[in-house]
């Protein structure tokens, strides 16, 4: 799997590759548009991902220029500026998905799994972690190919989990994620916790092989079975 | 005070002691001049007596109708050495025929005749009563005071109202003024010079903080586009380390700490810039709210995030509401109010919602009411709460000023209450 960057910030640049590269991607950078030109005009790329405010030009721009040479890379948009009007453009314009910054690296590696996934298969694949397989769109779970009923925030926390394999997820992050905004003050996180141990006892009821494990008291941590990790 | 009635006070001030003045310096004109013409008559009837008495004439009756009277009395040389010899004075006289006293003007000539005989001839003509020359001017003065005040005041206003009509209207438009919103100029219909000036200035002034409120919010949200990319590099280094070292139980602990305050940093940094994106009016697409279900649904949201505080919530004589709002800022209203309630109720507390008259009230137990002009500002914090943006209550403002909802806040028996009408 090949990826472009384009970001014009070193810093933030060296910590993507890094991140994707121990993902065993295989990663390329550019810092400004006409690099990241002449680069998608040379290479092919499955997923690319584009700053729109680069130093030389507006990484929508790029979005066109890949339209001229006909060609179908995968791109997520990286922008600043968290605004409706340039989501709804970049999308218009062909890109696959838009994160706004900042982002956590497991959100980018999440964003980029579904989207390579959905790029071969037309719609968003099954998620399969040992014997624990969820689809995204239709929201059903099955563990060694029985189906396993969850409620709706159970359904939502095993999905971050399982975008995020063997990455720990602070508490408050995970509570954010799931409830949205409106957990971002909270002081207790008793109700993670309560929905977080009736999904963890539902998967060992199952016999699910993987394991979503607390990490010191300060979160958790998705654990896949052994022989895939 | 307005300056109308400052210009009328201070005429009516500089005019009373102005016709005072002039009031007593016309009474002894006066006088003056009435007394001239009397001692001008006295002096002719003594001459016409003594001349009279020392041809040895006939004398005139000593009354004769014209309430003139004269006396004679031989007096010695001592007392003609030790008086003057004419001498002219005001005394009350007796006059037999009217049995009164009267005012009146006294000549007194003391003469001699060829014997050497002296003489005092006394002669006096009722004069006028002074009390009532007095009273007269002080009337005819107070008359004249209020019909020149009056014309004076009236005439002022009038001149000062047509003349000061530029002023008006230049008050008028900044009673009208509110910053930031692209209003009409400051009114230029006039020629007179001192106007146009001040026109001229309230014009560059209104640039120039139209120019200072664009920068600023501009500025704002420069800022925070900025602090986007190195909030992303720290956070995503705090992931690699965490995910990638190894770390102790210590480190980890730390480790999220830092990552949760950097949280809290994205999050400031994010309601900022959507502060600045309602007020730069950046959510145009409505579409039709149920805002009752909203509500209900958040509540139950918050209710379990909140389940360890046991506070009752209360949702009584909810009424359906649809009103037409940007989804996303329906749900920031909605969100900031509740979750502001939740915050700051105490453990066990109570949290009333009630929605009816297109009004939602959002009540909750507090001890003392907060300081309902600033709770708006931002980051107005009465209890610093670590985590709090301080900009919950503003977002909420600003969304209320963006659909032109009226939100209100009192403090009602033991309850913060807000509330928040739909017109």
């Amino acid at each position: 799997m090949k990826i472009l960057i384009v970001e014009d910030e070193p810093s933030l640049r060296e910590i993507m590759q890094r991140a994707l590269v121990q993902e065993r991607y295989v990663v390329e950078t550019a810092a400004t548009f006409t690099e990241a030109d002449i680069k998608i005009s040379g290479y092919s790329y499955d997923c690319i991902l584009l700053d729109i405010m680069l130093p030389d030009g507006n990484g929508l721009k790029l979005l066109e220029r890949l339209k001229e040479l006909h060609k179908r890379e995968n791109v997520i948009i990286i922008s600043a500026r968290d605004s409706i009007e340039d989501k709804v453009l970049g999308l218009e314009q062909g890109a696959d998905d838009y994160l706004p910054k900042p982002f956590h690296t497991a959100e980018l590696l999440a964003r980029i799994r579904s989207v390579l996934r959905r790029g071969r298969s037309g719609g968003e694949r099954a998620l399969t972690l040992g014997n624990v397989s969820l689809e995204p769109d239709n929201g059903r779970v099955t563990v060694a190919g029985k189906e396993l009923p969850l409620l709706k925030k159970e359904f939502d926390i095993l999905l971050y989990f399982m975008q995020r394999p063997n990455h720990l997820v602070d508490k408050s992050v995970l509570a954010e994620a799931v409830w949205g905004d409106h957990a971002d003050q909270a002081d207790n996180f008793q109700f993670v916790y309560a929905q977080m141990k009736n999904l963890r006892h539902k998967l060992t009821e199952a016999g699910a092989s993987l394991e979503i494990k607390a990490v010191y008291g300060f979160g958790y941590k998705l654990i896949p079975p052994v022989e895939e990790a | 005070m307005k300056l109308i009635y400052r210009i009328t006070l201070r005429l009516s001030l500089v005019l009373l002691p102005l016709l005072v003045l002039w009031a007593v310096l016309f009474y002894f004109r006066m006088v003056n001049e009435i007394n001239d013409e009397t001692d001008d008559a006295l002096d002719n009837y003594s001459e016409l007596i003594i001349v009279r008495i020392l041809a040895g004439r006939e004398l005139p009756l000593p009354n004769n109708g014209s309430n003139n009277n004269y006396s004679v009395t031989l007096v010695d040389e001592a007392y003609a050495a030790s008086h003057p010899h004419i001498d002219y004075y005001d005394a009350e006289v007796y006059i037999p025929e009217k049995e009164e006293t009267e005012p009146a003007r006294i000549l007194t000539t003391i003469f001699q005749d060829d014997r050497g005989q002296y003489y005092e001839l006394k002669v006096a003509t009722p004069t006028f009563e002074k009390d009532d020359l007095i009273h007269s001017i002080l009337l005819w003065i107070v008359i004249l005071y209020c019909t020149l005040l009056v014309t004076i005041l009236g005439v002022t206003v009038w001149v000062f109202h047509r003349n000061m009509r530029p002023l008006y209207a230049l008050l008028h438009w900044l009673d009208s003024y509110i910053p930031g919103q692209k209003s009409v100029l400051p009114p230029d219909d006039t020629n007179i010079t001192e106007f146009r000036r001040l026109n001229a200035a309230a014009r560059q002034a209104v640039n120039r903080s139209e120019e200072l409120f664009e920068q600023q919010k501009q500025f704002i949200g420069n800022a925070s586009h900025e602090l986007q990319t190195p909030l992303a590099i720290l956070g995503n280094r705090i992931e690699w380390l965490l995910d990638n070292t190894d770390p102790s139980e210590i480190q980890t602990g730390e480790l999220l700490k830092i990552q949760r305050t950097l949280g809290d940093i994205v999050r400031l940094n994010k309601t900022l810039l959507l502060l600045t994106k309602i007020e730069n009016g950046q959510f145009p697409e409505s579409t039709d709210v149920e805002i009752s279900a909203m509500i209900r649904e958040q509540a139950e949201t918050y209710a379990e995030i909140y389940a360890h505080r046991h506070i009752e919530c209360i949702q009584n004589k909810t009424e359906p509401l649809t009103v037409q709002m940007n989804r996303s800022l329906a749900s920031t209203l909605v969100s900031n109010l509740l979750k502001n309630a939740y915050i700051h109720t105490q453990e066990g507390g109570r949290i009333e919602i009630e929605l009816r008259d297109r009004t939602w009230t959002m009540a909750n137990s507090g001890k003392e009411p907060l300081d309902g002009q600033r709770i708006f500002e931002r980051f107005y914090q009465g209890h610093k709460k670590e985590g709090s943006t301080g900009l919950g209550l503003s977002l909420v403002q600003a969304v209320g000023k963006y659909y032109g909802l009226r939100i209100e806040y009192h403090f009602s028996a033991g309850m913060h209450r807000f509330s928040v009408t739909w017109p």
